[in-house]
């Protein structure tokens, strides 16, 4: 592990000492750098206490301590190759590497950047939009500024007015998600939105995409999905294979990964995996208490939550969140392999399975987690909203009334990415889970 | 097993039999659910709307005696294979169909977007083929009954497009003809050359184009639920990611739709089983018969197959430079 100093800012913005003082954006930075560097450390000193992690997650850990380094090489897109930073779930990947982009996903978890965030959006925003500006307008991470485009789909409110705000930083493309997605003139509309985005990354490339591009692109993530599949099913077996916060970390590492590295990493770990269950090796005990969770999502290194479910002797199970397991769960499906037909597998694959909370029903998302309850034997469910994330927290009386039905206790944690509120947390999670091990 | 590279070798081998069976000493009889036509020479096996419509044409006094246990007969047996293949008839065997989606495949060569009608429009020429099937019934009785012209004789054989189309692959091309007779024979006959022409040219835009208004279809339906074929859901499963609408040929949204309902054999359903095929997710969609399941929806297989090439007639995949 080479690891920089901490505290010693990086060359490109670094300013003589001494010649004048630093400006008070300037300090930002360094102070931000600074403790994300602190942060990503701290987890992966927790990590390594762990004697039997799988050595597969050496790939994944390399590209996340990169954050310790300003970001740099986090994303392996060459030097002529266009970056398009993505936000939320909605941005067609296939499209961006058909075109010859680079894809790399920008929603963030960084508590030190919401700060930054602050400037641009109001309080009650939650964390993730304000982590999401804070990268975006400060030189923090190299790969939020190696972007020549940005999609942002108006998913939630605060996503859709971000693009404004953007705008001074990011060339921005906005992205209009229809919210009533059952209607067929929503259907219409959106693949009109996924031909639209296409033609602007063509533009921005400079390449046309190709029927062949198309379908090798898809066929790519296909591919990644295929290891997802195979991934998601050992992590059925009982006792787990592997913590749920490793398995959180694989799946993060797909947003700034190239796919096929990914693939293949992915592949690695699974036979690893393999190979500890037939020699009956786990990473936790066979009675620990299976949890699921779901509710606004967490990115590196806003990792706290797992890590406390899994200090005190649980296991995550399995996640819902639309920067994990959703993400990477829906596939497109080519049937005829003509343009039309695979711009149109890709733009359904993107919104109607999609069980985000900004759209009307919740029935894709009541189905979702009624699933995984049952696929994963979860014995709890804790329910995480982000302070400000107003999508999750509405649909949460509609959960919890399935979760009541289905007999699987729930609890509701509401929190930020500050880690004051850390003990507080590990109290109620400790209580929660203590009931479920009374229930056995 | 790629079911639909098993089908079209089910329709090919169907249509070799019920065209040119007759050679080889085949006969399957003439009371077959789907469009074998009964005009080509020597055929394997025989529509049986022929005989129907013959048998209807006669005075209701008369279906009290010999000629009524005729027509239960020929009915009988036509329901008989009609439970135990149900849709199957059209989406296996019958040679329009086969035809159809031949024209399909030609039209993906040519890369050439298949389109779709408004749901709308979909929804309101759902109940054109029962008012066909209904007509098949009235028509004949009424010239049976000294109602309506002798020149109607038949109508359905007068304007169905596999009567000009199949005996062409005998070399018989006297029924691609329109028969001046009288008025009503030039427009049944003169129909009929229309519908082969809009059968060339809707398959280079719409999928079985014609099968969503063919009484056939509509006699088949009848037997939906009690067909041995079935086709299951578990709506608790499906993600509706619409991937089996998209596959759907007869542009069935009740497929993706439908989250309570446990039969998805609908009455467009044509048992092509595209969307078992589509669909990604483990257990969603079953295909059974007789209560056998032999098609399940599979999250790996539906990967692996992405992967082969894509399930239908989409790109084959390039070979990898080593």
């Amino acid at each position: 592990m080479n690891e920089l100093p901490p505290g010693q800012p990086a060359p490109a913005s670094a300013t003589p000492e001494g010649d004048r003082p630093l400006t008070r954006k300037e300090r930002q930075i360094r102070k931000v750098r600074l403790h994300l560097a602190m942060t990503v450390r701290e987890i992966f000193e927790e990590m390594e206490k762990d004697p039997s992690r799988p050595k597969a997650m050496a790939y994944f850990d390399d590209i996340f301590r990169k954050f310790m380094h300003n970001g740099e090489g986090v994303i392996k897109a060459s030097d002529d190759q266009k970056v398009v930073g993505t936000y939320c779930v909605f941005v067609p990947e296939e499209i961006i590497y058909a075109a010859g982009g680079y894809p790399v996903r920008l929603c963030a978890g960084a508590h030190d950047s919401s700060e930054i965030g602050e400037d641009f959006l109001p309080d009650v925003a939650c964390p993730m939009v304000k982590s999401e500006m804070g990268f975006a307008a400060m030189p923090i991470l190299d790969f939020y500024q190696r972007c020549d485009m940005v999609a942002l789909p108006a998913s939630c409110h605060w996503k859709l007015k971000m693009g404004e705000m953007l705008e001074p930083f990011d060339d921005v493309h906005m992205l209009d998600v229809p919210r009533v997605k059952e209607s067929e003139k929503a259907r219409d509309y959106w693949l009109e939105e996924v031909k639209r985005f296409q033609r602007r990354v063509e533009k921005i490339t400079g390449k046309r995409i190709r029927r062949r591009q198309l379908r090798d692109a898809i066929r790519k993530i296909q591919r990644a999905q295929r290891e997802v599949v195979r991934f998601q099913n050992l992590r059925k077996t009982i006792p787990a294979p592997i913590l749920g916060r490793d398995a959180l970390e694989v799946l993060n590492a797909y947003f700034y990964d190239e796919v096929e590295d990914w693939t293949e990493a992915l592949r690695a770990l699974n036979e690893e995996l393999e190979e500890r269950i037939a020699n009956g090796v786990h990473a936790a005990p066979p009675r620990a208490a299976r949890i699921l969770l779901t509710g606004s999502p967490m990115v590196f290194p806003n990792w706290k939550v797992p890590f406390i479910i899994e200090d005190l002797g649980g296991i995550l199970a399995a996640d819902e969140f639309c920067t994990s397991q959703r993400y990477l769960s829906d596939m497109v499906s080519v049937d005829e392999g003509t343009m039309g037909d695979m711009l149109m597998a890709i733009a359904e694959r993107y919104v109607l399975p999609c069980a985000c909370p900004t759209f009307s029903n919740t029935i894709e998302r009541r189905d979702r987690i009624a699933r995984l309850v049952d696929e994963y034997r979860i014995e709890g469910v804790i329910y995480h909203v982000l302070k400000g994330c107003h999508p999750f927290d509405i649909e949460l009386k509609i959960i919890e009334q399935l979760l009541r039905e289905k007999g699987v206790p729930m609890l509701k944690i509401e929190t930020d990415y500050s880690p004051e509120d850390v003990e507080q947390l590990r109290t109620r999670i400790e209580a929660f889970q203590e009931t479920l091990k009374g229930r056995l | 097993m790629n079911i639909q590279r098993l089908r079209l070798a089910v329709q090919l081998l169907s249509f070799t039999v019920l065209i040119y069976g007759g050679l080889f000493a085949i006969d399957l009889g003439n009371r077959l659910p789907t469009f074998a036509c009964s005009y080509v020479p020597d055929h394997g096996g025989g529509c049986f709307l022929v005989g129907f419509q013959h048998m209807l044409s006669r005075p209701l006094p008369e279906f009290l005696g010999e000629q009524g246990i005729r027509l239960l007969k020929a009915l009988g047996i036509a329901s008989l294979w009609a439970i135990v293949l149900n849709k199957a008839w059209c989406g296996w065997v019958c040679p329009i169909g086969l035809l159809q989606d031949l024209l399909t495949k030609l039209r993906v060569w040519l890369s050439i977007d298949m389109s779709r009608f408004s749901w709308m429009t979909r929804h309101r020429y759902k109940s054109v083929k029962y008012i066909l099937l209904a007509l098949l019934v009235l028509i004949p009785l009424g010239i049976g009954n000294g109602l309506i012209s002798r020149d109607w004789t038949a109508p359905y054989c007068q304007l169905c497009p596999a009567r000009p189309l199949l005996p062409l692959f005998r070399g018989d091309t006297t029924q691609f003809a329109i028969n001046f007779l009288s008025i009503p024979t030039m427009l049944l006959t003169g129909g009929a050359i229309i519908l082969v022409g809009l059968m060339f040219t809707t398959s280079f835009v719409k999928r079985r184009f014609l099968c969503s208004y063919c009484p056939m279809l509509a006699f088949l339906s009848l037997f939906d639920k009690i067909g041995l074929f079935s086709l299951k859901k578990d709506g608790d499963k499906c993600t509706r990611c619409g991937n089996c609408y998209r596959a759907c040929p007869m542009e069935i949204r009740e497929i993706e739709e439908e989250k309570t309902l446990k039969n998805l054999v609908t009455q467009d359903c044509i048992l092509c089983l595209r969307c078992v095929e589509a669909c990604p997710e483990n257990m969603a969609l079953e295909a059974q018969f007789a209560g056998f399941s032999f098609l399940k929806a599979d999250a790996e297989a539906f990967l692996a197959r992405q992967d082969a090439g894509a399930a239908g007639t989409g790109t084959r995949r390039r070979r990898k430079k080593k």
